[in-house]
């Protein structure tokens, strides 16, 4: 039961972009396509999966006063490994994704779950809390990356939406840092105001 | 005290294991990756080199000319060029060499395939770290590469730079790196004397955009286009501002 709570809570009523303002910085750097929210969304989730798994494993062992130190020792090793073991086997995924791997580091929803969640629960909720944040952040930039592609490019998933005449004089600043915080707010605002709506109703 | 020593000896451990972990998967990832880059650009070479010719197999040769520096010195790397010849009957069917041009946040490397008299038949990004959407999408060759094709070292040069190259759009400085670094290779191979001065130009493979234009065209094309050039000029240098 706590199980399925622990697995739904990043999604939506947690989610770690809208609701906890976790991990802007490559949200807002990788959403300018579909096809890099996606890509870093499996990324980040398979890291912090596993970051979660091993905080929470060891989280009896480790002294609190160096937690975090040894956190980010945890996820960078991590990280670092990934990069190195893809890169050498699978080619072709280290270089779509190849991108997002050092940005995964800096991820703070990683060291944020680690220390939010992973270090006082056992290790079954720790994955089930990755896994669903992991799916509320790609959730959250695919949502962002949509706009931003079909207002900025015009197309979505690489597939030409709005056609050619849009194309070539598209609403550039969807693109540019900019427009990726106004966009944001945005849909921030639009949850906020659902949300309320939903509380004075029931 | 004994607190703190306890503490440190296991901070100490954790991070002996991660530095032990990391360094034994490198020594054995990293001569597959060193492997994977070579073959990477192999395939780059080839796909890149035929472009020149057609069908026939192809020799690559390293040739060194003297004096011919990286025109951008700061990459710590000179100009390589590489000739190519056809391999049985060994005629001579142009070079390939690699473009270090500074982008907006990465220097980019673009291999350009030229034949004997110093017209580009095809080229391609070897590396780059631009902006994700905007600046990366030079990786696509329609955006700006295909737009070189026919051209010598005097025809690439951007519309902005009164050149009659197209910018991609709100990557100014990204298509600046590339269009300038090919241009000065080619003036530098030019110099030292690698291209016959030939009339090549009707051998040149068909290309969609023709370098060809009537002098009022480029003229007015120019002046109509000023309004918009100032526009994406701006968003230009703004690239990538997120990262």
């Amino acid at each position: 039961m706590s199980l399925k709570r622990d697995f739904t809570a990043g999604i939506l009523r947690e989610n770690p972009v809208f609701k906890l303002a976790l991990g802007l910085c490559p949200f807002l750097a990788v959403t300018t396509s579909v096809e890099n929210a996606l890509g870093m969304g499996a990324a980040a989730t398979f890291v912090l999966v596993c970051s979660n798994f091993l905080v929470s494993l060891f989280r009896k062992v480790i002294p609190s006063k160096v937690r975090i130190p040894c956190y980010i020792i945890i996820i960078a090793t991590f990280v670092t490994l990934v990069d190195m073991i893809m890169h050498a086997f699978v080619p072709a995924l280290h270089q779509s994704l190849g991108l997002f791997i050092p940005l995964i580091v800096v991820n703070c929803i990683i060291l944020g779950r680690a220390e939010g969640f992973a270090n006082k629960n056992p290790v079954i909720n720790s994955v089930a809390d990755g896994i669903g944040m992991g799916i509320g952040f790609t959730l959250a930039m695919v949502i962002l990356a949509t706009f931003r592609e079909l207002l900025g490019n015009g197309t979505w998933l690489n597939f030409n939406v709005l056609g050619e005449k849009f194309q070539n004089q598209p609403l550039l600043i969807a693109i540019l840092a900019p427009g990726a915080f106004i966009l944001l707010a945005f849909i921030m605002g639009t949850l906020n105001i659902l949300e309320a709506r939903k509380k004075g109703g029931s | 005290m004994a607190d703190i020593t306890k503490i440190g000896l296991i901070l100490m451990f954790v991070a002996l294991v991660a530095a032990v972990g990391l360094g034994f998967v490198n020594r054995i990832t990293a001569p597959i990756i060193e492997i994977q880059e070579e073959m990477k650009k192999q395939e780059a070479m080839n796909s890149v080199a035929g472009t020149l010719t057609s069908g026939d197999s192809l020799a690559f040769d390293s040739i060194a000319v003297d004096g011919l520096a990286n025109p951008y010195a700061a990459c710590g790397d000179t100009l390589k060029i590489v000739k190519v010849t056809t391999e049985p009957d060994s005629v001579e069917a142009g070079y390939l060499f690699i473009a270090y041009g500074k982008g907006y946040s990465s220097t980019l490397q673009t291999m350009v395939a030229v034949d004997m008299s110093g017209l580009v038949h095809g080229s391609t990004i070897l590396y780059q770290m631009e902006t994700p959407g905007l600046g990366a999408n030079v990786t696509d060759p329609d955006k700006l590469l295909i737009k070189f094709n026919g051209r010598d070292s005097q025809g690439i040069l951007l519309r902005k730079d009164t050149g009659d190259i197209d910018a991609m759009t709100g990557c100014t400085i990204t298509s600046r790196a590339v269009a300038d670094a090919v241009r000065d290779g080619l003036e530098a191979m030019d110099e030292v004397g690698l291209f016959t001065d030939a009339e090549g130009g009707e051998e040149v493979s068909p290309q969609p955009d023709s370098q060809v234009r009537d002098p009022e065209d480029v003229e007015s094309a120019a002046t109509s286009v000023d309004s918009t050039v100032v526009v994406s000029d701006e968003t230009g240098e703004s690239e990538g501002g997120a990262e």
